[in-house]
């Protein structure tokens, strides 16, 4: 059987080539991880899906220096890191989250073409499981919620977190173990809620 | 919270380079410590609630492929006209090669042009080398008669001598003999020469041809 690695290095060559059914290939096996990244680190699906779409159009600009050097999802995801920081930065979720996110919402369901109200159902029932999650997390200063999703999410160790984002590998664990003494608070205040 | 060492060794606990003794250490503390225990238990709530997450579908979306084909195309095209002109500096090479080998000539005159293939100058060499071929042959022949003269009087010499009928009438029926016994010697000789000139001829032909793939000429109006 081929390694997912492998997959992708065949794919990438057979887009290189312009095969439009390799690319498309290669976006749907990475898109859901970039996009449930979008949604935990800017908290609603316009969002993720502008992260998406950055991605995967940056990806597509540069995929002729893919040089197979690491792993393309490694590749991906740092491309991915620093566009949700970018986006971060501009949208400033932390003030708009309470309602601007929730109309974003309701507006993305609405507009999904040719979905059965079941399948809306299903999507806004992942959403809400997750929207505890999101709320959590929304919570954080954007440099805890990043330390967070690399280690909880990414299961990225100490080392490589302090090497993304050039800190020590002492402040890491510290942001680390502040952001979860900050999401105990927040769990905590919402269950007295 | 009354223990200090709460915050240091918590942070350490959820290390991911924790040397095993350092970290049976820090449960031993954790464990003994009321206080300690019940932050860790409470962080590891938050952590697992995290955990929770449910990876969510990716909505609907063209995934750049509208881009892609119009962006493929353009490239295409492009490269379409590019790769045909990239063969022309091989397809003039291979022409001006062909030409080369097979000594084209396009020779101008009043009924037209003649594209012709193969060197002119090559029938010509050939008839100067059977020329100079016949010469030799004849030179060679010439040199035989006069060797074989020089042989009939010393044979015939010897042979009066042998005999002593001297006699006018033996001496000329004998010369006649010998004259036309040296006749015959050459024509076969000839006959011989001939052939191998031929044989030597039909074999330049063959080579020239090999060579030269094309040994015709064509004449186009």
């Amino acid at each position: 059987m081929m390694k997912l690695t492998d997959e992708d290095e065949a794919l990438i060559a057979a887009a290189l080539n312009g095969s439009a059914l390799a690319w498309e290939k290669l976006v749907r096996r990475h898109e859901g991880r970039i996009f449930n990244q979008g949604l935990r680190l800017m908290g609603n699906r316009s969002d993720a899906m502008d992260l998406v779409q950055e991605v995967f159009l940056g990806v597509y600009r540069n995929l002729h220096r893919f040089r197979g050097d690491s792993k393309f999802s490694s590749w991906l995801f740092r491309i991915a890191y620093n566009k949700a920081i970018d986006i971060n930065r501009y949208n400033n979720i932390m003030a708009s989250r309470t309602h601007r996110s929730d109309e974003k919402e309701l507006d993305i369901l609405e507009s999904i073409p040719g979905r059965s109200n079941l399948e809306g159902e299903k999507i806004l029932s992942e959403y809400q499981a997750n929207k505890k999650v999101i709320s959590m997390l929304a919570d954080l200063p954007l440099n805890q919620r990043l330390i967070v999703e690399l280690k909880i999410f990414q299961s990225f160790t100490f080392d490589e977190i302090a090497d993304i984002h050039e800190i020590s590998v002492n402040t890491a664990k510290t942001r680390f173990y502040s952001a979860l003494k900050k999401l105990k608070n927040v769990s905590e205040s919402e269950h007295v809620l | 919270m009354s223990c200090n060492k709460t915050q240091h060794l918590l942070k350490e606990y959820f290390s991911d380079d924790l040397l095993p003794v350092a970290k049976s250490k820090i449960e031993e503390h954790l464990f003994s410590c009321a206080e300690c225990s019940a932050e860790l238990e409470s962080l590891l709530l938050a952590q697992s609630s995290l955990t929770q997450w449910r990876e969510q579908r990716v909505p609907h979306w063209d995934r750049g492929l509208e881009q892609f084909r119009r962006e493929q195309r353009a490239a295409d095209s492009k490269l379409g006209f590019w790769s045909k002109l990239q063969w022309f500096p091989l397809a003039a090479s291979v022409v001006m090669l062909t030409a080369l080998m097979l000594n084209t000539q396009l020779i101008y005159d009043d009924e037209g042009f003649m594209l012709s293939f193969g060197a002119t100058d090559v029938e010509s060499k050939l008839q100067g080398f059977i020329d100079s071929q016949r010469q030799n042959l004849d030179s060679v022949i010439q040199r035989i008669e006069d060797k074989q003269d020089i042989n009939n009087i010393e044979l015939l010499e010897v042979v009066l001598k042998q005999t002593q009928q001297a006699t006018a009438e033996n001496l000329d029926s004998i010369y006649v003999l010998f004259e036309q016994q040296r006749l015959r010697d050459l024509e076969d000789m000839k006959v011989g020469y001939q052939q191998l000139i031929d044989s030597d001829y039909e074999t330049i032909r063959s080579l020239q041809r090999l060579a030269q793939f094309v040994s015709y000429r064509g004449q186009v109006r």
